[in-house]
């Protein structure tokens, strides 16, 4: 199975991912003005509304795995990987990981429209965690990669989205992390951009690394993922093998 | 190709497990992992006020320029107005120098507290995508404040120099002091502002209102002594006055900078005295040091515990 997903055989993975008994709630309030609050105070309970978005969630994720992270709209997905990734802290439980973890949740999210392709690639690397030296050492690969060629010295403001998502994209891949988050960024620029995402990917995959996907799409699930967690309403209700989690996903649609 | 993977892998196993997020507050660390946290990330806090500085003035053609014109402005406005209409000039000796002094102490302060208490809203987009110390964007703010800081006190000591009353004596030692107390207390309320900013967002009007109400309560455009010999004022007023740890900040560095506030100078055949400096000025900057150093961790944590639902918050 394992080579038909290009994933290498590795004896004794280690766990890198440990989520114990995790939960988040989020309080959602009807009353955001001053006013409002006052003029609800003691009753604010009425106003005040909980929403778990994850329960009770227990997960293990071994190295060198690729797991797909997939449940209807508001299920929690987003929100357990901000979890893993420490971004959201959870009101319960607690989020363990081991090795160098990276967030692909938007792509270019630190990128200032008034600066130059090159000034944010800087800025951007040092954001995912790369020191200047490093970012210098890869700069020419990550433009190569991202295809802007001469406009890498033009304020971004002035590029096409799809310059822009492929140069966050190319600094991204750059990071060389051991853990990659990725929420629905894989569809970014033209085919032929994507294939190249796609081939690198598995490359990643080839290194070992451990990849979660967030995806509404069930067919790049099922081509990139050994494994499959299925969320729904803030808990798992499946995880296992892909086929069998796919079908899991579309059964969870009807509830 | 495997071996790579089965290297990662042993790599890995090797490794302790770190918290990544926690409900625990106490395991995501105290005031000093904070502090190297953010020791770690200084490349990126660099980069951080360069992007500040460099995005402000990008498309204009006077730049920096900008950053000297607003309080060169300020400088005249209170020099015509307030010194020679309202003549607070012919009672304050080299009235330009002590405005100058006055307003670039002051600037550095709200520059830290405006800018650092949009800090965090303004950074939203990386908030919510990545995982970063988020006291970061309150210290870029301080760091790009402190720029703007540095061209006008050098405009200042120039100006000092140009005109023969560049301060030489022991009082310049309160400058370093005057700066260290307007910092402490900049970072303080700029964290707990960004953070409480989040959440409501009222801070942030407060907060220009605020600063407007403590610029004229701290003497900057009129001078210590007309507190001191207003008529008609109770005694334990200018106590009150002093108990602003930014009014002690102020005093110091005029003390520093002002020569002629220290001498008895002749304007127009009346001689000025020198101004009365609080007495017990040296023991209050360190009283109000302590505090703010106090005050400045007490912000840290409060940061600390709000910080955890920014990402859903804002």
């Amino acid at each position: 199975m394992s080579s038909l997903f290009n994933l290498p055989e590795i004896k004794n993975p280690p766990v890198v991912i440990r989520a114990s008994d995790v939960s988040k709630r989020f309080v959602i309030r009807k009353d955001k003005s001053l006013k409002e609050r006052i003029v609800n105070f003691g009753r604010s309970r009425r106003h005040k509304e909980d929403f778990w978005a994850l329960r009770d969630i227990k997960l293990e994720i071994k190295a060198g795995s690729s797991i797909g992270l997939v449940g209807a709209n508001g299920s929690g997905k987003s929100t357990l990987l901000k979890v893993i990734g420490g971004i959201i802290q959870p009101n319960d439980g607690v989020v363990e990981r081991r090795g160098r973890l990276a967030a692909l949740l938007e792509l270019g999210a630190g990128f200032h429209p008034d600066l130059t392709g090159r000034e944010n690639v800087f800025l951007n690397g040092s954001i995912l965690g790369l020191t200047q030296k490093q970012t210098a050492e890869y700069f020419d690969s990550i433009v190569e990669f991202s295809e802007i060629g001469d406009f890498i010295d033009t304020q971004v403001k002035f590029y096409s989205s799809g310059m822009y998502v492929r140069l966050a994209f190319a600094i991204a891949v750059h990071v060389d992390p051991d853990i990659l988050l990725v929420d629905e960024v894989l569809s970014v620029g033209d085919e032929p951009f994507q294939d190249k995402c796609m081939a690198k990917i598995r490359e990643f995959q080839a290194e070992g690394r451990t990849i979660v996907f967030v995806s509404h799409s069930a067919a790049q699930v099922e081509d990139l993922c050994n494994r499959v967690i299925v969320l729904s309403h803030g808990q798992i209700i499946f995880d296992g093998a892909t086929d069998e989690g796919i079908v899991a996903l579309r059964e969870s649609f009807g509830k | 190709m495997s071996s790579t993977a089965q290297e990662r892998s042993d790599r890995l196993s090797t490794l302790p497990f770190q918290t990544s997020s926690s409900s625990d507050e106490s395991a995501i660390g105290g005031f000093w992992a904070s502090i190297r946290e953010l020791l770690a990330h200084r490349e990126l806090l660099d980069l951080l006020i360069r992007r500040e500085l460099k995005a402000r003035y990008k498309d204009s053609s006077l730049g920096f320029l900008w950053s000297l014109i607003k309080p060169l402005t300020l400088l005249l406005i209170y020099y015509v107005a307030i010194g020679q209409f309202l003549g607070a000039a012919r009672g304050i000796p080299d009235f330009a120098i002590f405005v100058f002094a006055g307003l670039t102490i002051w600037g550095l302060y709200s520059e830290i507290v405006s800018a650092g208490t949009m800090s965090i809203v303004s950074n939203a987009g990386l908030i919510k995508k990545v995982y970063l110390p988020r006291e970061i964007f309150p210290l870029a703010a301080t760091g790009s404040a402190l720029f703007n800081f540095a061209v006008q006190m050098s405009v200042l000591i120039l100006a000092t120099i140009v005109l023969g009353q560049f301060p030489v004596s022991w009082n310049l030692l309160y400058v370093p002091v005057a700066i260290a107390i307007v910092l402490i207390y900049g970072i303080a309320f700029a964290i707990l502002l960004s953070a409480l900013n989040v959440y409501l967002r009222d801070i942030q009007y407060l907060v220009e209102v605020a600063m407007l109400l403590l610029f004229w309560a701290s003497p900057i455009v009129y001078a210590w002594s007309y507190v001191v010999n207003a008529v008609d004022v109770p005694s334990w007023l200018p106590n009150v006055f002093l108990l602003n740890p930014i009014s002690n900040a102020v005093l110091a560095f005029q003390k520093g900078m002002w020569q002629a506030g220290s001498e008895t100078r002749l304007i127009d055949g009346v001689s000025i005295l020198p101004q009365p400096w609080p007495a017990d000025l040296d023991l209050r900057l360190a009283i109000v040091a302590v505090v703010g150093l106090v005050l400045l961790i007490i912000c840290q944590r409060v940061f600390q515990k709000l910080q955890g639902n920014f990402a859903q918050e804002i």
